[in-house]
């Protein structure tokens, strides 16, 4: 095999995997935190239990992300050698801040919050939910900002031996590129949140147990998972577009299927891209949609794939698909919470609607595919660049790791990964299905 | 500013081995000092709370090895692929084997994941030991400073040696902590298990500090020679004071007072071994090749900010770790009875 292609296959399976838990732990800290402060200010007892119940998910959650979450740190430098270290002056940057500036914060406080119950004041133990929620949002910037920067690098400059180097921290941490994503990105993983927070609550009023709990759970995720259900859409969704469509024109392309330049390009809603035919085939088209929301103008000229050299294209069909997964499943996750909001204002109708109830039990996966093929968008779309314009990504191999060792490696994490999914999975439901009442 | 940031990278990893080595110097010596499934229990309850925490001082070194010296990081990962990626698979064990035992009550569960605690954290200590080993002894480099040689090079009787010397250190740094920590037998047990331990560990010291010296002597010499004789004679002196003082401790089962000691002789071991390799991070044997601090890091300018970042972020956790540790140490919450 290609070693570049056993690198990156390597990378994306340890990756994809990794970032399950993270979605988890990103999605529901701010509900424990929530809980918490309301069972602190307003001796909620009952806040206090749902708190409990969402902390040991989260730890389940939190060790997962930690153990997979390490070789992902050492990936770079074990398979990506020559990106390392051409690059590592500014990627390694965010990600040793995101040691030392989020990290310690989360796994200390998360200690308190689960060892140090009557070891703390109250006050603390809420503090601690607060920072280690701070901890994982943190988390998440820090390696937002570095994606951003492969994906639109600023902030930098060319030194010996060509080696990439920080030349403006703060315009790295702070660029709009990597501001937008980071927000899409966090407002994605808490529609995530709230559909699990939901679903467990639906699961509870559909078995005939803790309704009182269930109903304050369905009615939690889906007030929130209605409003950033809407907030991944627009303004971030929107936005991310935009920078996509000024910087990354052929990514665009690929997403959206659009083989040949077009002056009102129409939005393709579903279709099957024909790389070899170079068009969409079975379509059904919105007329001149996609000029408007690239270029708020339905006459503009949007460019098509054909207007690039065949060896710039991202795989095609994968970003395409991926990105029409995520889209839909956005519209259906926003169409649902509405409904499911106006059956809450309508006379709390929501919790004997079984239906709708079957529908969050079953949704809560959802958001996770739509989450990873975000991500799959944003990364494959990238591509042939490691560091979009600057490295092609078959150059940041490890030049002295053959096909074969890292095709050992990536069975060993199969396995590995493999135990700890049906592990994980096992806990999980054997959590929810204890309860929240204990 | 290169040397600067080997001072913090030093530090940072010295820091981690300490911290986590009482992690896992407790999980090496568990099957001595429990008997008992609540005894081997209270064990991994002994650091529940502080393991993850010093797992990313390990973390936070990755990341401040890949910042400031990115070409090290490169070539060191991906040149020893994978007897690295057999540590990431163990810290990985490690971690699954501390957040799973609890999880279910039964006996057969518990036996397992006892067993691949202690396993995945002894070869850890062994693996970390061996590879510094091979750090201190130079490894076969080609001009751009990847790895040349393969496992049976990695696996030389000086590196072994010093993984021998790691793992009993860290074992008896385990058993002061168990002191610290547990209440009743397994306390008794750790404080007469440290004993005939502390003797094994004076045997090895004396031995890979006199092979540390004679291998490469005329190198060794000039190194000497720069830095005059007052630092290693001083770390000798320094880190044999402190190996002693541990031994009075055990033996008057003075629990706070062994595991600073333990605590103290581990960091100047590794100053030593940092004095040692200096201005190396990866050095060559046959010698030519090795990748140096000033070889290795950005320019001034671009380490400078990292440096900043990253000695800003540890000043804030040392505040509020300094403020929240201690808590559990507090009477009431230090002892656990199994």
């Amino acid at each position: 095999m290609d070693v570049a292609v056993a690198d990156r296959l390597q990378f994306a399976f340890t990756i994809m995997f990794h970032y399950l838990f993270p979605i988890g732990t990103m999605g529901l800290a701010p509900f424990i935190a929530w809980y918490t402060l309301k069972a602190w200010r307003a001796s909620d007892e009952e806040a206090a239990k749902i708190a409990a119940f969402w902390t040991k998910i989260f730890a389940i959650n939190f060790a997962a992300g930690v153990v997979t979450g390490i070789p992902m740190e050492f990936q770079f430098g074990t398979n990506w050698a020559a990106f390392s270290a051409k690059a590592g002056g500014v990627v390694g940057q965010p990600l040793a801040m995101e040691g030392v500036y989020a990290f310690f914060l989360e796994s200390i406080f998360l200690g308190i919050l689960l060892y140090g119950k009557r070891a703390v004041p109250p006050a603390l133990h809420a503090l601690s939910a607060v920072l280690v929620c701070l901890g994982s949002w943190l988390s998440g910037f820090f390696i937002v900002v570095t994606d951003a920067w492969m994906q639109h690098p600023v902030g930098y400059s060319i030194a010996r031996e060509g080696r990439i180097e920080m030349q403006n921290l703060a315009a790295v941490l702070l660029s709009p590129f990597a501001l937008w994503q980071y927000l899409h990105v966090m407002v994605a993983a808490l529609v995530a949140g709230a559909f699990i927070v939901a679903g467990v609550g639906a699961y509870y009023l559909l078995s005939n147990r803790e309704a009182q709990i269930g109903q304050r759970l369905v009615r939690a995720g889906l007030i929130t998972g209605f409003i950033f259900s809407a907030l991944t859409i627009f303004p971030t969704g929107d936005r991310n577009s935009a920078d996509v469509t000024e910087y990354q024109p052929i990514k665009l392309a690929a997403m959206e299927g659009l083989f040949n330049s077009t002056n009102g390009a129409p939005l393709a809603i579903i279709g099957i891209p024909d790389v070899h035919a170079k068009q969409l085939i079975d379509p059904i088209f919105v007329p001149s949609a996609l000029s408007f929301l690239a270029y708020g103008n339905f006459e503009a000229n949007v460019k098509g794939l054909t207007a690039y050299a065949t060896e710039l294209w991202p795989p095609v069909e994968l970003t395409y698909y991926a990105y029409h997964v995520m889209v839909g499943l956005g519209t259906i996750f926003l169409a649902v919470t509405a409904i499911g909001v106006l059956l809450l204002l309508w006379r709390a109708a929501v919790y004997r609607s079984r239906w709708l109830l079957w529908l969050l039990m079953l949704l809560m996966p959802l958001p996770y595919i739509a989450n990873e093929a975000g991500w799959t968008v944003s990364e494959v779309g990238r591509q042939p660049w490691i560091i979009y314009g600057l490295m092609r990504t078959n150059e940041g191999i490890s030049s002295n790791v053959a096909s074969g060792e890292t095709i050992f490696t990536l069975i060993g994490f199969l396995g590995m990964y493999f135990l700890l999914g049906v592990i994980f999975l096992y806990l999980t439901l054997r959590e929810i299905s204890l309860g929240v009442e204990r | 500013m290169s040397i600067a940031a080997f001072i913090i990278l030093a530090a940072m990893i010295a820091v981690y081995v300490i911290l986590d080595g009482f992690d896992l110097g407790v999980a090496a010596i568990t099957p001595f000092i429990a008997r008992s499934e609540s005894e081997r229990a209270a064990s991994m309850h002994a650091i529940g709370p502080f393991w993850n925490g010093n797992e990313v001082w390990l973390i936070a070194a990755g990341g401040a090895l890949f910042a400031f010296f990115p070409k090290a990081y490169a070539s060191a990962f991906s040149g020893f692929y994978l007897p690295f990626i057999i540590v990431l698979w163990m810290l990985m064990f490690r971690g699954i084997a501390l957040e799973l035992r609890g999880h279910f009550p039964t006996r057969i569960w518990h036996d397992f994941w006892d067993f691949c605690f202690t396993v995945s954290s002894t070869l850890l200590i062994l693996l970390f030991g061996v590879a510094l080993g091979n750090l201190l002894h130079g490894v076969p480099l080609d001009t751009n400073g990847y790895f040349l040689g393969t496992f049976g090079v990695l696996l030389n009787p000086y590196a072994l040696g010093v993984g021998i010397l790691a793992v009993l250190t860290i074992a008896l740094e385990g058993a002061a902590f168990i002191m610290l920590r547990i209440d009743g037998a397994p306390a008794v047990r750790a404080a007469k298990l440290a004993i005939p331990l502390w003797w094994l560990v004076l045997i090895a010291y004396v031995a890979v500090t006199i092979a540390t010296f004679s291998m490469h002597f005329s190198e060794r010499l000039a190194q000497t020679a720069a830095y005059g004789a007052i630092l290693p004679g001083m770390l000798i002196v320094l880190s044999l004071a402190a190996l002693i003082a541990g031994y009075f401790a055990f033996i008057r089962k003075a629990a706070w007072f062994a595991f600073l000691s333990v605590c103290a002789f581990l960091g100047f071991l590794l100053v030593a071994a940092a004095a040692t390799l200096y201005p190396y991070l990866l050095p060559s044997f046959p010698s030519g090749n090795g990748i140096s601090i000033f070889d290795a890091s950005p320019s001034p300018a671009a380490l400078l900010t990292a440096l900043v970042a990253v000695i800003a972020g540890l000043c804030i956790t040392i505040i509020y770790a300094g403020t929240v540790f201690p808590r559990f140490f507090e009477k009431g919450n230090r002892l656990i009875k199994p």
